[in-house]
């Protein structure tokens, strides 16, 4: 009977323990303000040179300020470091910084500084700087004085959207080690800094004291990270965190309904889109290893009639389940600006009559009779390929096919993880997929990813390509040539209006929607929320998450953090039940050894 | 229990682990893809990127030579770099072990203490009302998945009635150190450590129940009832110690999943341990942090598979082998 006598008092410890878990868990908060904000992803990595997620480029807008700086409403260059610049030819650059910059640690932070990073970045390639420095070359005279030369004309100047990296922190770290380099130092510029990470938890990030706009009104934002989503929601609720980024689209439209809740659908360019594979030999690549689209794609008038077939609108609506709005050309930018008007006559509305007319006249019929028109005397059936890591994914592909097949094109399925469909979307051994894209600020990655160069071509390695539609548009790229140097922001917004619009008519890439980042915070706390752009965008996980540094608390700011006396009453009740089992266990016990 | 006895159950079980080792490589490159294409796609890496992070990814070379470079590094006990964070497997998952243990652990003890009580329970008394209601039960506890039941919870005592938190394993406001640290990361185990326990209990208290059954029918309890022992006392001393048998090795067994066996429900209630880890490297995928989790939790379930085999004669001397 000791065994069974061990157990029990093991199980007693165990119980107990549970139960007086809740007694001191109530700590009294000091009187910081704190903002939560809860997210579903962690950190990959606080290193600025080798982070690629989401929830870390937050950390690096908060931590890292920049030179100059971009407003919230539309993405315009506003002075940062710098307090101002100018050029005589547009490529040559002189910036002049605030006076008395330091770092947060107390460093003063000069133009060597800047120097520094823009020079080191470019010569060891790291991989959140490339696109912005790959062309510059960075002096520093005086500490106030920085002079930035570009080797061609580039139109993102003067602004230098560019984390800056404390010198004398990084100089230590050799080349060799600095994508490895775990960068828990917290040392920075921004208007908070990273002060504690728990990796799959949370990290918090504290006020810095030398931010150049002055100290803001928030002590500490804590990031919380939930694996569970709706648990995520259920926090809100409940007064544990102040916003979330990432909510269901489940539990969006209630928190759209409630009291105290702002829920917001912030349009920062993404999008979701039906590709048509319609590589037609150019550039041309070796048929053995590469596949080919079903030819009838190469047609545009058959591709155009597939976009008329297309019910934007009802995607939206049942696949999106409302969030989101339907797409018109592809989306270079987190800035609306950059996509053109279409006219009416561009535009491919949703017409399943114009969509089988158009079929009809160009020949594609159907002789036998059995609803599906022929391509030289075959059925046309078209590969879809469906993307398992995406849950629109397959209701997406029933509407799509389910109109496809009004029009008499039939389909069938293959399924991919994200890994697969690369190498399938290389190698063209698909007719059709849904996917999506997030743009940067600057148009210039999106619009390079549909050059000819950007057809896969090489066999050793499909992965190299994002130009999947396998279109080549020889007038395409000597716009995209144009626009990458024309320093005139109206001259290059008309440039890259008419390569959006003839991409859209080459009726390759149907945008379906544009997919918005779904957040929503509680309005007791804080005040201040921006939306980056202004009207559409979101709130937090922005281009340069102005919110934080704009927030201010509305009332009361300690919220009492740990357990409710309700909480406290509950569990000592449910370690008394616990404790009680047991005792009835050996009451009985020995009531039964009286009995006999 | 003989020398050669235990140096053959050893040797059984390292080269289960060697092929443990071996397979673990191949499983997780049965689909060709490319890590460097999905993580970075859209990014216009340079050629010179490409090949340093396929080179930093270990991924250069024919798959003999990365295969050989694996082998090399496992036995040195170093497990690789995670790509997604780009720091050492071994540190990465020495770090999330301890949540987990605990977790589980504490979860395993109280379903193990309770099942096993309830089994006795019913078995003693099978037949009665309170069999029927103690098996019953525990074939719907069993029957229950454990991340739908921790739904269940979370819904009920952390969202409605707001009594416990809705995850994570500390509240990043609560105090920092000593008793209250403690207090408050139990505090957050409560509801991830009810739903495991009751999860688990259902298989003790059935296994528990069907021994006791199995040992009334021996003639030694006969014996002992007529020696004019006590109900209880026959039931202690002589039933109990001998049904305990089967439910040792259960236990055995159990502890060898306790590292890998809540990856759902740690995501359900964002606890910090391996089995959110894995979570989070398979939608990655994260290659050498998933080898180095399987790895971890195959020489887990050996290793204590391998003790259930080299105590048991000792539980029970019936079982010598020769």
């Amino acid at each position: 009977m000791k065994l069974v006598k061990l157990l029990v008092a093991a199980a007693l410890v165990v119980l107990v323990a549970l139960g007086v878990s809740a007694v001191a868990t109530a700590q009294s908060d000091d009187e910081k303000v704190v903002l939560t904000v809860g997210l579903t992803q962690d950190l990959d990595t606080p290193n600025v040179t080798a982070g690629e997620l989401v929830s870390s480029y937050e950390l690096y807008n908060l931590q890292y300020a920049a030179p100059t700086d971009l407003a919230a409403d539309d993405f315009a260059i506003t002075p940062g470091l710098a307090e101002s610049w100018s050029s005589e030819d547009g490529r040559k650059w002189t910036y002049t910084l605030r006076e008395g910059l330091q770092w947060s640690d107390g460093t003063p932070l000069t133009a060597e500084d800047i120097a520094y990073t823009i020079n080191r970045s470019r010569d060891e390639e790291w991989l959140n700087y490339t696109s912005t420095v790959a062309n510059l070359e960075a002096e520093a005279p005086d500490a106030r004085t920085l002079i930035v030369t570009s080797k061609v004309n580039d139109p993102k100047l003067p602004g230098l959207s560019l984390y800056v990296v404390p010198k004398h922190v990084w100089e230590k770290i050799p080349a060799d080690d600095i994508s490895n380099y775990p960068a828990v130092e917290g040392v920075g510029s921004g208007p908070f800094t990273l002060s504690e990470w728990k990796k799959g938890q949370f990290w918090r990030m504290e006020a810095n004291p030398n931010y150049w706009r002055g100290q803001v009104a928030i002590d500490e934002v804590v990031f919380r990270v939930f694996r569970n989503a709706d648990a995520m929601v259920a926090a809100l609720r409940s007064g544990e965190i102040d916003a979330a980024h990432a909510v269901p689209e489940a539990a969006f439209p209630q928190l759209q309904t409630e009291e105290g809740i702002v829920a917001v659908a912030g349009e920062q360019g993404g999008f979701d889109y039906l590709v048509l594979n319609s590589y037609a030999d150019n550039p041309s690549r070796d048929t053995d290893a590469f596949d080919a689209p079903h030819p009838a794609l190469t047609d545009l008038k058959f591709r155009q009639a597939i976009a008329h077939a297309i019910d934007k609108e009802t995607l939206v609506e049942r696949v999106l389940e409302g969030i989101g709005t339907p797409g018109t050309t592809m989306s270079p930018s987190a800035n609306p600006a950059w996509i053109p008007e279409l006219t009416a006559d561009q535009d491919y509305e949703f017409d399943l009559a114009k969509a089988n007319q158009i079929l009809d006249d160009a020949g594609y019929t159907d002789s036998d009779g059995n609803g599906i028109r022929e391509y030289e005397g075959e059925d046309i059936v078209l590969r879809y390929a469906i993307r398992t890591e995406s849950k629109n994914s397959k209701p997406y592909a029933e509407f799509i096919t389910g109109w496809l097949k009004e029009i008499g094109i039939d389909s069938t399925f293959s399924s991919y993880d994200d890994g697969q469909l690369i190498e399938v979307a290389g190698k063209g051994d698909f007719d059709l997929y849904v996917w999506g894209w997030t743009p940067f600020v600057d148009p210039d990655p999106m619009l390079s990813y549909f050059q000819c160069s950007q057809v896969s071509v090489d066999k050793s390695d499909f992965s190299n390509y994002y130009n999947d539609s396998g279109i080549c548009d020889e007038e395409y790229d000597k716009l995209y040539g144009e626009q990458n140097t024309e320093l005139d922001l109206e001259k290059r917004q008309e440039l890259v209006h008419e390569m959006l619009t003839r991409f859209y008519t080459s009726a390759g890439y149907i945008v379906t929607a544009t997919s918005p980042d779904l957040q929503a915070y509680r309005t007791d706390r804080f005040a201040g929320w921006v939306k980056q752009p202004a009207e559409t965008g979101p709130v937090l996980f922005s281009n340069t998450s102005p919110s934080y540094w704009n927030l201010t608390p509305t009332a009361s700011t300690s919220d009492g953090g740990g357990l409710s006396t309700a909480g406290i009453v509950a569990i000592v009740v449910a370690g008394a039940i616990g404790v009680a089992l047991v005792g009835w266990f050996f009451v009985r016990r020995r009531s039964a050894e009286e009995r006999e | 229990m003989t020398f050669r006895f235990v140096v053959g159950k050893v040797l059984g079980a390292l080269a289960t682990l060697a092929f443990v080792v071996v397979f673990n490589f191949f499983l997780f490159r049965v689909v060709e893809t490319n890590p460097v294409a999905t993580l970075y796609r859209g990014r216009n890496l340079t050629d010179s990127q490409r090949e340093e992070l396929t080179r930093q990814f270990g991924l250069d070379g024919s798959k003999l030579e990365q295969f050989g470079r694996y082998l090399e590094q496992t036995l040195q006990l170093n497990l690789g770099r995670s790509y997604a964070t780009n720091q050492p497997v071994i540190d990465e998952i020495w770090a999330a072990a301890p949540q987990t243990i605990a977790l589980v652990g504490v979860a395993t003890v109280l379903s193990m203490v309770l099942g096993i009580l309830m089994g006795i329970s019913a078995g003693w008394r099978r037949g009665t009302n309170q069999d029927r209601a103690l098996t019953s039960s525990s074939i719907v506890t069993w029957s229950t998945p454990d991340f739908w039941l921790g739904m269940i919870l979370l819904t009920l005592f952390a969202v409605r009635l707001g009594l416990f938190p809705t995850g994570g394993i500390s509240d990043p406001s609560a105090s920092d150190s000593g008793l209250g640290k403690l207090l408050d990361q139990l505090w957050h185990m409560t509801l991830p450590c009810v739903t495991l326990a009751i999860a688990y209990l259902g298989e003790f208290a059935l296994v528990m129940r069907s021994s006791i059954v199995d040992v009334m029918r021996e003639d030694y309890l006969t014996l002992a009832r007529a020696k004019g022992l006590r109900d209880s006392q026959v039931r202690d001393r002589h039933a109990v110690r001998n049904a305990l048998l089967p439910s040792t090795a259960l236990i055995a067994i159990n502890f060898g999943f306790v590292l890998s066996g809540a990856i759902a429900v740690e995501t359900v209630f964002s606890w910090p341990g391996l089995g959110l880890l894995t979570y989070e490297a398979l939608r990655g995928p994260d290659l050498p942090m998933l080898q180095g989790l399987f790895l971890v939790f195959s020489a887990a379930v050996i290793v204590f598979n391998l003790l259930a085999d080299l105590v048991y004669p000792y539980l029970d001397p019936r079982v010598r082998y020769q």
